[in-house]
């Protein structure tokens, strides 16, 4: 293939070029099998993903398998491949991506499915699995989203729910066993973590609610068990990074701490997904860092986590990491920090003279609101933050808010607007009547309901109520200093129906695509009318997938789906929500999510810590 | 102590710009333990640079780096071993590392002192009754050749006549088309952009070959005093 005469004419050639520092380099032909990992967006925002670098170093470290990547093609390029003819390929070997084994798609956000559907046609591979044969690759999907398969259970032949580290290696190995792809799919779905679509079907009443899904393989689960890592210790962990040639969203040395978030918070998926917490010890933490930077030369290390300082020791390892940055002139970033005196002594050295923003996030206005989202952080907390701030140097301040929250007032609007008037008040106070050059950011997202989350069961706002409250929040927020940013209603609702969707909203994806629909997560490919075609074209109700309350009996259709947390949990988190209860720390006392009946929590972790803060 | 590295930039890595090989140099340094003199200021940064920016695309076989080391890093008794061949180990492929020379003499920069590049471009074509010398030679043989070059601070292009900035140029019939040696001016005092003699050259013998086809390698680049005697081969 004559890729040069592509490269010429495209923006950032080096996407797709491969041949980065410690890429991996196998003969295709000593392996069993060939898996290509695909990043349903381009290259820059690919490789700032850690899961990518976490099994890519895995699955080649098994000298059977080789993993190779696979981008979604920038809109001039994949332009070019079509009037050429070039088919999608691997930046590894540049072969083309219908000779892999596997290819594996990460669904981290739900706009990007429309390019997986464009990667699949720009392979050549037919887009429903029911038109797949043997001799087309299997295609898989894992990562977050998997956790509502259904919107993508015409196009993908097995989700993998949960940890990928042991499962997708072994998946892997099962594959190389040469069985028939019936078979296979059989003896993956006995693992924990394996959905495999076609072995179940669900059925619809009248109102178009599930009644119940028929399992078509009786040897398959009726509900499947996510994967869990029961010591994140011992999973491999990236050294050899690949370091990309051009610019990336992240540039930088990462080591993951620890999976899991105690905080319980309502509207959080993540929260209930990656339970329980699972820490990796300090020592190993350091030296990942270390190992890292000095195979890859990044000149900035950060760390992974939840909730960067719930790690049980994060005081000790904070400082350790500090100096030995400090030896080797490397940048510290330390993201989500709780905001107490020990992490203003951390900030203020490892920002020096060159402070970023210091950002909130009280996600609403009222403390009745944050009760019920249960977002624990009081607006005294966030002012005797701010005055230290603003007493150490700090010159602007970020706020992140979410609108469209269950029992949300035109009160709790006022909150946002009271919260940001009383921060520059506390600067005018500290500073004088001049105040400098001090500024206070407002952003505001809309709040999308998610599965397996307490709020799975609420409707969303509207578009026209989304629209209302932008502007009511528009007015009270012209204060001097004040600068307020929101998200598009648009993506906010058809990110809610690619959510809660069930398996015909399948149909309206392949239609979206085949309409011409890419790159929805970005803001200047992303195309409302074209969606709205869609659904008309195909008939499904967007009101139905977003709009409609549904009771706690109604059958979801993420319900084959075990996140480990129980239904009931979720149920009584739902309840409490609605009464404004609070549900405190799990680290302080277990609320019986159910997660322990499976794994041990708080692996690794110092439990001795638990309680001296927060 | 200041040093000059040469080196080859060829195959994929071409679609890596130069500003992007710059932070390839600036973490290999970081990784081989080879500590750089920083700039003062708020916002250091090391002190390193090329002699001339390449294109995107381009192939180049005698490039150059120069970089002075900390004061506190100890000179080497042999800079091949010492810096030479641990940058080359953890260079990605397509990088190739042809000599190291200490440069004390580097009163200002290389790029102050650099006045000349040659370029080779291969031109795929139907060269059937084409004879490729005289193509040459007839365009070489025009009083001025006027193009349009976009200007700083200027919305439209503006006509100049890049002629006297060729100091050379030869055409070749080669297999499946022609093949361009030029030698142009190139510095701060007068440059020239190859890409314009290539678009000219295409419009005066009215082969019609894409821009993506065409292929150019930077083979040398001239300085104001011969620095090839530096480098021990």
């Amino acid at each position: 293939m004559n890729l040069d005469k592509l490269l010429r004419r495209v923006e950032k050639p080096a996407r797709y070029t491969g041949g980065e520092v410690n890429m991996v380099r196998k003969n295709p032909s000593d392996v069993k099998v060939r898996i290509g990992f695909a990043f349903p967006d381009t290259y820059e925002i690919g490789m700032s993903y850690m899961g990518l670098q976490i099994l890519y170093n895995i699955l080649n470290k098994n000298e059977d398998i080789y993993c190779e990547r696979i981008f979604a093609p920038a809109p001039d390029m994949e332009k070019l491949m079509r009037d050429e003819n070039v088919s999608l390929f691997t930046l590894e070997t540049g072969t083309p991506v219908c000779e892999m084994d596997i290819v594996g798609f990460t669904l981290q956000y739900e706009m990007s499915y429309t390019n997986i559907l464009n990667m699949l046609e720009l392979s050549g591979i037919p887009l429903e699995r029911e038109e797949r044969t043997e001799e087309h690759p299997l295609i898989i999907a894992g990562g977050p989203c998997a956790y509502n398969p259904e919107p993508l259970a015409d196009f993908i032949d097995m989700f993998l729910i949960g940890d990928g580290e042991e499962l997708l290696e072994e998946i892997c190995i099962l594959y190389s066993k040469g069985l028939s792809r019936q078979d296979f799919l059989r003896e993956a779905a006995k693992l924990d973590g394996v959905y495999v679509p076609e072995f179940y079907e669900p059925v619809y009443d009248e109102e178009g609610c599930i009644s119940e899904v028929r399992r078509t393989e009786p040897s398959a689960p009726e509900t499947v068990r996510r994967a869990v890592l029961r010591d994140i210790e011992q999973a491999d962990f990236p050294v050899n990074n690949i370091v990309p040639f051009i610019d990336t969203v992240h540039d930088r040395a990462v080591v993951e701490t620890f999976r899991g978030c105690t905080r319980g918070c309502r509207f959080c998926q993540a929260g209930i997904i990656y339970r329980p917490v699972r820490e990796r010890k300090e020592d190993t933490i350091c030296d990942l860092a270390m190992k890292q930077l000095s195979n890859t030369g990044h000149d900035e290390l950060s760390l992974l986590s939840l909730s960067t300082s719930d790690y049980s020791r994060f005081e000790h390892m904070a400082v350790n990491l500090m100096g030995l940055c400090r030896e080797q002139n490397v940048a510290l970033s330390l993201p989500s920090l709780r905001l107490d005196s020990f992490s203003f002594k951390v900030l203020d050295e490892i920002q020096g003279y060159r402070k970023s923003g210091l950002t909130f996030a009280p996600e609403a206005g009222t403390q009745r609101l944050r009760d019920v989202i249960n977002k624990n952080i009081t607006e005294d907390d966030i002012y005797s933050a701010v005055e230290q701030a603003v007493e150490l140097g700090w010159e602007h301040i970020k706020l992140y808010f979410m609108i469209g929250l269950p029992t949300e007032t035109d009160e709790d609007l006022d909150g946002i607007a009271e919260i940001a008037r009383n921060i520059m008040d506390i600067n005018y106070k500290i500073r004088g009547r001049k105040g400098g050059r001090f500024r206070v950011t407002v952003s505001v997202s809309n709040f999308v309901p998610k599965p397996h989350t307490p709020f799975q069961w609420e409707a969303q706002n509207s578009r026209e109520e989304f629209i209302r409250k932008h502007d009511y929040l528009s007015n009270k927020l012209r204060i001097k200093g004040v600068t307020f940013n929101y998200h598009d209603t648009d993506t906010s609702n058809l990110e809610a129906v690619l959510a809660r969707g069930d398996r015909r909203v399948g149909k309206v994806i392949k239609e979206a695509h085949r309409l011409g629909c890419r790159f929805d997560a970005w803001t200047e490919y992303f195309d409302a009318e074209l969606w709205q075609e869609a659904f008309r074209n195909t008939g499904a109700d967007e009101s139905f997938y977003c709009y409609r309350q549904r009771n706690h009996e109604e059958i979801l259709p993420w319900d084959m789906i075990n996140t480990l947390v129980s239904r009931r949990f979720l149920e009584k988190e739902h309840e409490k929500a609605m009464s404004g209860v609070t549900t405190g720390d799990c680290r302080l006392q277990c609320r019986g999510c159910g997660v322990n009946g499976y794994t041990e929590c708080f692996v690794n972790c110092d439990t001795e810590a638990f309680g001296q803060d927060s | 102590m200041k040093y000059i590295i040469r080196f080859r930039k060829r195959g994929v890595i071409c679609y890596t710009s130069h500003l992007d090989i710059m932070k390839v140099f600036k973490r290999a340094f970081k990784r081989a333990g080879i500590s750089l003199k920083h700039s003062e200021g708020f916002n250091p940064h090391p002190k390193m640079g090329f002699a001339q920016p390449l294109s995107l695309g381009y192939e180049a076989l005698e490039e150059y780096i120069e970089f002075e080391t900390a004061e506190n890093f100890p000179v080497p008794d042999d800079i091949e071993e010492g810096i030479l061949r641990p940058l080359q180990d953890i260079m990605p492929e397509g990088l190739e590392l042809t000599g190291i020379c200490e440069a004390p003499w580097l009163k200002k920069t290389l790029a102050a002192e650099t006045v000349m590049a040659e370029y080779r471009v291969e031109i795929p074509a139907d060269t059937s009754g084409i004879n490729a010398e005289e193509l040459g030679e007839a365009y070489m043989a025009q009083g001025e050749i006027i193009t349009l070059k976009k200007q700083k601070k200027k919305p439209e292009p503006v006509p100049v006549d890049i002629r006297p900035k060729i100091q050379s140029l030869r055409a070749q019939s080669a297999e499946g088309g022609i093949i361009l040696r030029m030698r142009l001016d190139q510095g701060s005092q007068s440059n020239l952009s190859p890409e314009l003699v290539i678009t000219t050259f295409l419009e005066f013998s009215g082969i019609g070959t894409d821009r993506s086809e065409i292929d150019v390698t930077r083979e040398k680049i001239g300085f104001t005093r011969d620095i090839d005697k530096y480098f021990q081969y």
